[in-house]
């Protein structure tokens, strides 16, 4: 029996497959990341390189329009760009921060969530009344403040080159503590469960126990909320961008795409703004509904909240 | 109980404290307030003078201590823009928000549960699939991006609704200009509310029905059913009012979402709010009124959350040992 | 609730009585609302503006740049050093104390205590020789004494003398904190001010004394800042305002082809450049290099395609009517000989730079910053750019953090020589000259024909001195001219004439606006 067979009769895969509505978003998702992380490869245009841009293509209309220009299928924007490229190269990146802030989200609350869990009192106390500080600052506070440090430390010139990682750094450090009081409320159902009990009484080291036997058990709900959690981290992304605090102009994102678009969505030009809206829209929903379906296939206990 | 109550009360300050400082630290690099307070041809020199004069020339530490000082006294600084205490200007500001706040809660509070426990109870109608597909889709659309297609449809192609402002004010009580007392302000109220419960009413139905699903497995609820009580009163009374404290406390912790999405919101609308304010002050360097519009959101999403802690502390005494669930 | 029966009870009493003349009630939406009452809190379009709304100067610009006489009948030189200024009779301040000689020498007193007006009145002074006669004079011989005479706004002295409810002066120039001026007016202007919620909304209402009985008609404004370009241009079309100021390119044909809605636009003053910082990029010091800069720019592609036509291409600072305005120096976009002139300096390959620009300060400047990226990566020169809100941007551009960095320019004195003073003489701290020049250029010509041009009062031979500091900047490429903005007003077609009341500063005479 081949390992195909063996993954079809699978439960997940099973139950996967008899759901017609994940399949689909499965498959629309699948395809967006290949347009998007393909995008130099497929993308007829490259956005990056200003110097095939020509200001005079500048708002072009849809290919279907009246004034379409067989060049540009979607038109361009502002700036002369093809919309399909840069909403390709866009999504990229919308994508890379919204996985790249999702696994600093992940991993900065699972250590606060164990530690908080595990050792509680005075610890877990103070760990809580941190995540309490962290989400009084909204993502915005946290975008002014990260991006106020960083000018200072890597000067003008750099800003374009390490926006995604610090977009990446500010919606990780501004949404971890969703995972940290995930994982330690299980944390706290696990510790209580016999298995811990013997394995601390058999003299295993704390540590062991932690990684090995309760970390483990803390999986599912930290798989589940972390597809909701991307889509998420992509519309805050989108969101700062929306409000000037996102990616650079000469690097956008979907969500400062319909920034730009937005002053021109009034005088006609509409589709600068609304097939990166659309992108977005279709993405999101996309890692909502398997999130939907991968939580209703788990069906663990979540933090509410 | 008292001891808790005190050392809850103790860390609340303690985190008051850490807010001050990290927002403090902020207000250092967001702008320099003397060039919004100045012409451009203004020299050098005198822009020194000024900045001297206004103690921005004193260390962080001695700046945000004399901060910490008059905040202790309820005295955040003046805004540099509005020439008035910040905390005034908050407060002129609150009304806009927290009514906008209110008429989107309404609105997601009639919606969200009638269809929620609906969805719960008839999972496999097509109806309740509908309202589940509507509100997946809902929850993935963006609150700007709902509010620019809000503005495009209803106020600029069908020209029905205002787009922006709010509207024909009435001062119904000291400081508190309210638009829900007119025909006009409440015309204003209608596009920003929806765009505002846009988020939030997708996410409690579908939290409701959750809920609800998980409760009417319970046994209890089998076995009001076993002793032939009216379903309408085994759903309302017994199953729904079992549903509503986990519901309440993720509104509680979706305030500081809540807070976020009203930023938005009220910058695509123009609502002079404390969003629209935030935003501004920004823009505007007016690095006070930033600073104290932040310790101001700190100061009650910390007293929320203390108050919420210590309700749980009187009705649940386990987590006064075990810390909040 | 309670309000509505008494609401409905007006309504019917209205409706009801005999017709009579509805007030004429100006609904006005501006990006920004004036920071203060006090006209001397900051010298800013925005400030200008409200003081020609309550205040009145002495002598005004008129759409031709011409002197029109307002609260100064008329004036003479009595020699190089002073100007005489006769005041009209009986003139009202709001608070019903009459314009005398003595209210301009204590505003011009002042203005020199102001930091925002000090530095243009440096070496002012003014003397009362009668009632209603003035004299101010200069330290030094100025050919601008009466363009600074527009910047003088008379207050009323009495009202604004003794000490306050918190025991302040009255007289005060608070920026930061609440005082009587920032809170009180009493000007001569056309309205006085009738409630003033800051960033939210402002009425004002007609003065009934008010001198000029030939002026406008509206008896109300109602002033609303709405910041969102967007959501002001749509305010406009939905017939919630009557008036708009700035309007965005982007929305100039869907305004013209309104017939809700009537298009105002002038060819404006400021100028929008980019400097290229010799200090930190060696390569900028040749000026083949800089010459290149300039031929790679499409000013003309610029103004077409992001200011929708509605803007100048410019070679120069001065714009046309400026006395150092030279016609012949024109933008020069040459892309092939840009190439040659990269390649002769030795950058064949190009080089990579820095660049920054702000996002919120001029007409879609931020888009023009990206083409710019765009059109220089085409000589070799990559571009990597930040862009960021003005309350950020002067910060940086002082401490010249980047290669090359964008500033736009208007002369508060409507003169070519204010350009070249802040933007192209040598930067020098002490004397404060070339204190926006961060391209670093210095050249002593231009210091010394601009200093002497200050000084010269046969306008003649002036504007033949300005003139040749254009041409010299112009072949040392010591910046890139982009375009002048076009000033643009949007209004409704009920308002007869709009088109009359704007001028190219920008301070629309709502006074003299007529309603229909």
């Amino acid at each position: 029996m081949g390992w195909w067979q063996r993954l079809r009769r699978s439960l997940l895969v099973h139950s996967f497959l008899q759901d017609p509505l994940a399949v689909a978003s499965a498959v629309v998702l699948l395809v967006l990341l290949i347009a998007s992380l393909g995008a130099p490869w497929i993308a007829p245009y490259n956005p990056y390189d200003p110097s095939t841009v020509d200001i005079l293509d500048s708002e072009i209309p849809p290919i279907w329009m009246p004034d379409g220009d067989a060049r540009f299928l979607l038109g361009t924007d502002t700036q002369g760009r093809d919309m399909l490229s840069t909403m390709l190269y866009g999504m990229r990146v919308s994508l890379m921060i919204g996985i790249g802030a999702v696994v600093l989200q992940a991993a900065l609350g699972i250590l606060v969530g164990m530690a908080s869990g595990y050792f509680g009192k005075k610890l877990d106390a103070f760990l809580m009344r941190l995540t309490d500080v962290q989400l009084s600052f909204s993502t915005y506070m946290v975008a002014i403040f990260f991006g106020a440090i960083f000018q200072s430390a890597f000067g003008m010139g750099t800003y374009e080159r390490l926006a995604i990682p610090l977009l990446i750094v500010i919606i990780g450090v501004a949404e971890w503590p969703q995972y940290a009081r995930t994982v330690r409320a299980s944390v706290l159902a696990e510790k209580k469960k016999e298995y811990v009990e013997a394995a601390r009484v058999a003299g295993l080291s704390t540590s062991r126990i932690m990684w090995r036997h309760i970390l483990p058990n803390t999986m599912t709900p930290v798989l589940v909320i972390s597809t909701v959690q991307v889509a998420n981290a992509i519309m805050s992304e989108a969101a700062l961008s929306f409000i000037g605090l996102g990616m650079p102009v000469t690097r956008p994102s979907l969500g400062s795409l319909i920034k730009a678009g937005f002053d021109y969505i009034f005088s006609g030009s509409w589709w600068i703004t609304l097939f990166p809206g659309i992108a977005l829209v279709i993405l999101i929903l996309a890692i909502n509904l398997l999130g939907d379906w991968l939580r209703d296939y788990l069906n663990p206990k979540i933090y509410k909240g | 109980m008292f001891a808790f109550a005190i050392r809850r009360i103790v860390q609340a300050m303690l985190v008051m404290l850490v807010i001050s400082i990290l927002g403090f630290s902020i207000k250092q690099s967001v702008g320099d307030p003397i060039r919004e307070l100045t012409g451009i041809s203004v020299s050098e020199t005198e822009r020194e003078a000024l900045r001297q004069q206004l103690g921005l020339n004193d260390p962080f530490l001695v700046q945000w201590a004399r901060f910490v000082k008059n905040a202790v006294h309820g005295d955040l600084g003046n805004s540099f823009y509005f020439k008035r205490p910040a905390m005034e200007v908050i407060l002129s500001k609150a009304p806009a928000t927290l009514e906008l706040v209110f008429v989107a809660s309404i609105i997601v509070i009639v919606f969200s549960v009638p269809i929620g426990i609906y969805a719960a109870v008839k999972p496999t109608s097509w109806l309740s699939r509908i309202c589940m597909g509507a509100s997946i889709v809902g929850v993935s659309i963006p609150v700007f991006l709902t509010a620019i297609l809000l503005i495009y449809v209803f106020s600029v192609q069908l020209g029905w609704l205002p787009a922006y402002g709010r509207g024909e004010l009435v001062e119904i009580f000291p400081g508190w200009q309210s638009g829900l007392v007119t025909t006009d302000g409440l015309l204003h109220l209608i596009l920003p509310s929806i765009a505002l419960s846009s988020i939030m009413l997708p996410l409690f139905i579908r939290l409701i029905r959750a809920e609800m699903k998980e409760v009417l497995e319970a046994e209890y609820i089998k076995f009001a059913r076993a002793k032939g009580l009216r379903e309408r009163r085994i759903l309302l009374v017994h199953a729904f009012k079992n549903t509503l404290l986990p519901v309440i406390t993720v509104g509680g912790v979706q305030l500081g979402t809540m807070i976020a999405f009203t930023i938005l919101t009220e910058t695509v609308f123009n609502w002079q709010g404390m969003g629209s304010m935030f935003i501004e002050s920004i823009n505007r360097a007016d690095t006070s009124l930033t600073v104290a519009y932040m310790v101001f959101v700190g100061f009650v999403f910390v007293v929320v959350n203390t108050v919420v802690d210590l309700i749980y502390g009187v009705v649940n005494p386990m987590v006064r040992i075990a810390g909040r669930k | 609730m309670r309000r509505f029966p008494l609401l409905l009870l007006a309504a019917m009493l209205l409706a009801v009585s005999p017709a009579m003349a509805a007030p004429k009630v100006l609904r006005l939406a501006l990006d920004a609302d004036p920071v203060s009452m006090d006209p001397h809190v900051q010298l800013s379009g925005g400030m200008l503006q409200y003081s020609h709304l309550v205040f009145d100067p002495l002598v005004r610009w008129t759409q031709d740049m011409q002197f029109e006489p307002r609260l100064a009948e008329k004036w003479e030189r009595i020699d190089d050093l002073t100007m005489r200024f006769h005041l009209r009779h009986g003139v009202k301040f709001h608070s019903g104390n009459e314009l005398t000689a003595e209210d301009v020498v204590w505003t011009l007193n002042r203005l020199l205590r102001s930091t925002d007006f000090k530095g243009l009145f440096d070496g002012f002074s003014a003397k009362a020789v009668d009632k209603y006669t003035v004299d101010i004079s200069t330290r030094e011989p100025y050919g601008l004494l009466l363009n600074m005479a527009t910047y003088i706004f008379p207050m009323d002295s009495k009202f604004y003398t003794g000490t306050d409810e918190k025991g302040k002066p009255k007289d005060a120039i608070v920026k930061t904190d609440w005082s009587f001026a920032n809170e009180h007016e009493s000007g001569t202007g056309p309205f006085t001010v009738a409630l003033r919620e800051p960033g939210q909304k402002w009425i004002l209402k007609r003065f009934a004394d008010y001198w000029d009985k030939n002026s406008g008609n509206i008896d109300e404004i109602i002033l609303t800042p709405i910041p969102e370009d967007a959501t002001r241009v749509a305010a406009l079309l939905a017939g919630d305002v009557d008036f708009i100021s700035p309007v965005p390119p982007q929305d100039y044909d869907r305004i013209d082809n309104a017939k809700d809605a009537k298009l105002i636009t002038m060819d404006g003053t400021r100028v929008i450049t980019l400097q290229a910082n010799m200090k930190r990029r060696p390569e900028f010091q040749d000026v083949r290099v800089r010459t290149a800069l300039n031929l790679a720019i499409n000013n003309e592609g610029i103004v077409k395609r992001i200011m929708k036509g509605r803007a100048k291409a410019a070679g120069q600072n001065s714009p046309e009517g400026y006395a150092g305005h030279n016609p012949a120096l024109t933008p020069r976009y040459d892309l092939e000989k840009a190439k040659a002139l990269m390649k002769e300096a030795g950058y064949e390959k190009g080089f990579t730079v820095s660049m920054i620009a702000p996002n919120n300060r001029y007409v879609n400047d931020e888009k023009i910053a990206e083409a710019v990226v765009g059109m220089l990566a085409k000589i070799g020169i990559k571009v990597e750019l930040k862009t960021m809100p003005k309350a950020q941007y002067w910060d940086q551009f002082d401490a010249q953090v980047a290669d090359i960095q964008m500033i736009g320019w208007h002369s508060d004195t409507e003169d070519s020589a204010n350009f070249f003073e802040y933007l192209n003489m040598c930067p020098n701290k002490e004397t404060g000259k070339g204190q926006y020049n961060s391209a670093n250029y210095c050249n002593p010509k231009v210091d010394e024909l601009t200093m002497a041009a200050n000084k010269e009062t046969d306008l003649e031979k002036r504007a033949k001195m300005l003139q040749e500091v254009e041409t010299i900047l112009y072949n040392d490429a010591a910046f890139i001219p982009l375009h002048w903005q076009m000033l643009s007003w949007a209004c409704s077609p009920k308002l007869k004439n709009a088109d009359k009341i704007v001028n190219v500063m920008n301070f629309p005479y709502f006074g003299d606006l007529i309603m229909e």
